[in-house]
């Protein structure tokens, strides 16, 4: 008895130690926005965040950049989020329920798609970006995004549509419907909280992507967070305290979603590696 | 096929004016996404394959002259891209093993009973839902040469770190941002495995236990056993997500100090953005995308082989 009781006090320890690594570089971003130059460049730095200088986020949103970038995210998040969900379904549906001439291939190239680095991709993009007249366009973005983080949607979705009962379908084939009828009414009412989840996958790739944004957007107006935010790197203008007030504020709603999402993620995209 | 799943066909078939008895159904549904897939992924790939053959500027790209081999024999032949193909092969496995070890860890250390479990799991992930911009940006300042906490840190243990800072030292800075991508990877690798970890039957181990045995054999005869195949496919995806990534070594040291950093990625990029030779650049990505095939076909084989034997 009396060596379980240790053994649960050295299980919190270590569990301690691990949530204490895992969170603080977030917390010390939140602190360092928090601090007096005077206190960021003491020989010895202030730990706890001094509220009295909240003023800081509230500037970061009102002068600079800051809210056009979080516009700009937020438009090609939804974007690729919309486009990747309409593709995504009929996809994942064909996966799952037919099978058919050609799946595996079809299986082999969703797992291709992981292994094609985006920094590999966009020259051939921008080279179609230009014929097209895509550059500097953030449907040009939501494109590219699109099919990267489609592949993933679909697998999440997959794997939710597998769990449906075939009965339920066979019910309304029965009442003659279509087969679009059929996914539309029948499986994609039930597989809600998946979709869910795809999109917040869908919605956060693109929220952080920055290679195809650094390299296809040239117009400042149009530049999304994550290439605003990594301009600072080596930039000696702006306040230190700014540029992780910037950085906490998009942090955030990634991590708070993430959270909501994580448990379809996981399971997508291991499945994903599974099936290729 | 399960016997009751034939029959079903069987039947669907014998319904012919049944909407789902038409064989083209799968494919109509299949179409939008293997049409964008086409234009967006294979039809780039192919002209990446065809431009690593060609010598092309990135300021005049319809100008392009077949080479042959010509990128890849001077890719080959160069020291530089030796140095970035030992540094990429460091990094991956580091990376691998870094982050499945210490996922491995920590999913053990979580699944147990303890008061705020479900905290302590929805808390761990954090690192790897942080964007990875905002993790390079933080990890930077972190380091940063005079005021960042882990250089402080570290100076006041006693480490020497130089005076340029961690991420301006050769000797230092792969190290850091392995440290970086550890702490981002390693969240996914946990929860992977707690889950598989809850698959282990509770009754094997105990049954373990009952027989003496200690904690460590009961891991390796009866644990390990059941999530062997789980670590495996985190280790390939560790691998190829490792092999492809880029913002965060590209943001906190471009690659450098003098190449210490330089990845096939960052290489490739830099050739296609910098030096703006899109054939070089072109034939080092399909060096990359080899070793990963590489990984991938080999990883099957090696799954499949260890079946056979089992």
């Amino acid at each position: 008895m009396r060596r379980v009781r240790i053994g649960v006090v050295g299980r919190m320890i270590g569990v301690l130690i691990v949530l204490g690594i895992a969170v603080f570089p977030i917390y010390w971003m939140f602190t360092t926005a928090l601090s007096s130059d005077a206190d960021l460049f003491a020989a010895q730095p202030r730990l706890v965040p001094d509220f009295g200088q909240f003023g800081v986020f509230v500037d970061a949103l009102a002068d600079g950049p800051t809210l056009t970038w979080l516009r700009n995210s937020t438009v090609v998040a939804v974007g690729t989020t919309a486009l990747s969900i309409v593709l995504g379904i009929p996809l994942a549906y064909a996966l799952s329920r037919f099978s058919f001439r050609g799946k595996v291939a079809v299986g082999l190239l969703l797992l291709m798609t992981q292994m094609l680095p985006e920094a590999l991709m966009v020259v051939p993009l921008f080279s179609l970006y230009r014929r097209f007249e895509l550059l500097d366009s953030l449907v040009g973005l939501v494109l590219a995004n699109t099919a990267f983080v489609l592949p993933i949607v679909a697998l999440v979705l997959k794997g939710a549509i597998d769990g449906v009962p075939r009965e339920l379908e066979e019910a309304a084939r029965v009442d003659g419907s279509r087969p679009l009828t059929v996914l539309l009414r029948i499986n994609v009412p039930i597989i809600a909280p998946a979709i869910a989840a795809a999109a917040v996958i869908a919605f956060f790739h693109a929220w952080n992507e920055y290679v195809f944004a650094v390299t296809f957007i040239f117009n400042k107006a149009l530049q999304p967070a994550s290439v605003g935010l990594a301009g600072f790197v080596g930039e000696q203008g702006t306040a230190i305290q700014t540029i992780m007030a910037v950085a906490f504020m998009f942090t955030l709603p990634a991590v708070a979603f993430y959270l909501f999402a994580q448990k379809y993620v996981v399971s997508g995209m291991t499945a994903g590696a599974v099936k290729g | 096929m399960s016997a009751e799943r034939a029959g079903a066909d069987v039947a669907l078939k014998r319904r012919r004016r049944s909407p789902l008895g038409s064989r083209w159904t799968p494919y109509v549904f299949l179409l939008p996404a293997a049409a964008y897939i086409f234009v967006f992924q294979a039809v780039p790939l192919v002209q990446e394959i065809y431009l690593s053959f060609t010598r092309t500027n990135l300021l005049n790209p319809t100008r392009s002259v077949w080479v042959g081999l010509e990128n890849y024999e001077k890719i080959f032949a160069s020291a530089g891209f030796q140095q970035t193909l030992l540094t990429t092969l460091v990094y991956v496995i580091a990376c691998v093993v870094g982050a499945v070890g210490s996922g491995l860890g920590v999913a053990l250390l979580l699944n147990g009973r303890f008061p705020g479990r479900g905290i302590a799991r929805a808390l761990v992930t954090v690192p790897w839902a942080a964007p990875g911009i905002a993790t390079a940006l933080i990890a930077t300042w972190m380091l940063n040469a005079q005021y960042g906490i882990i250089t402080r840190v570290l100076r006041a243990l006693g480490v020497d770190v130089g005076e340029s800072g961690i991420l301006d030292n050769p000797d230092l800075a792969l190290t850091a941002i392995l440290a970086t991508t550890i702490w981002q990877l390693f969240p996914f690798v946990a929860v992977v495995l707690l889950s598989a970890l809850q698959s282990v039957p509770a009754e094997l181990t105990e049954a373990a236990e009952m027989d003496g045995a200690n904690r460590w054999w009961t891991f390796r005869v009866v644990t390990w056993q059941v999530i062997k195949p789980t670590v495996g496919l985190v280790a390939l995806l560790m691998t190829i997500w490792s092999l492809r990534r880029f913002e965060l070594i590209w943001l906190m040291t471009r690659g450098g100090p003098l190449g210490t950093t330089r990845t096939l990625v960052i290489d490739l990029y830099s050739q296609a953005f910098d030096s703006k030779q899109l054939g070089n650049a072109a034939a080092i990505g399909m060096v990359g995308i080899v070793i990963a095939l590489i990984v991938v076909v080999g990883s099957r084989l090696v799954s499949r082989a260890a079946e056979r034997g089992a």
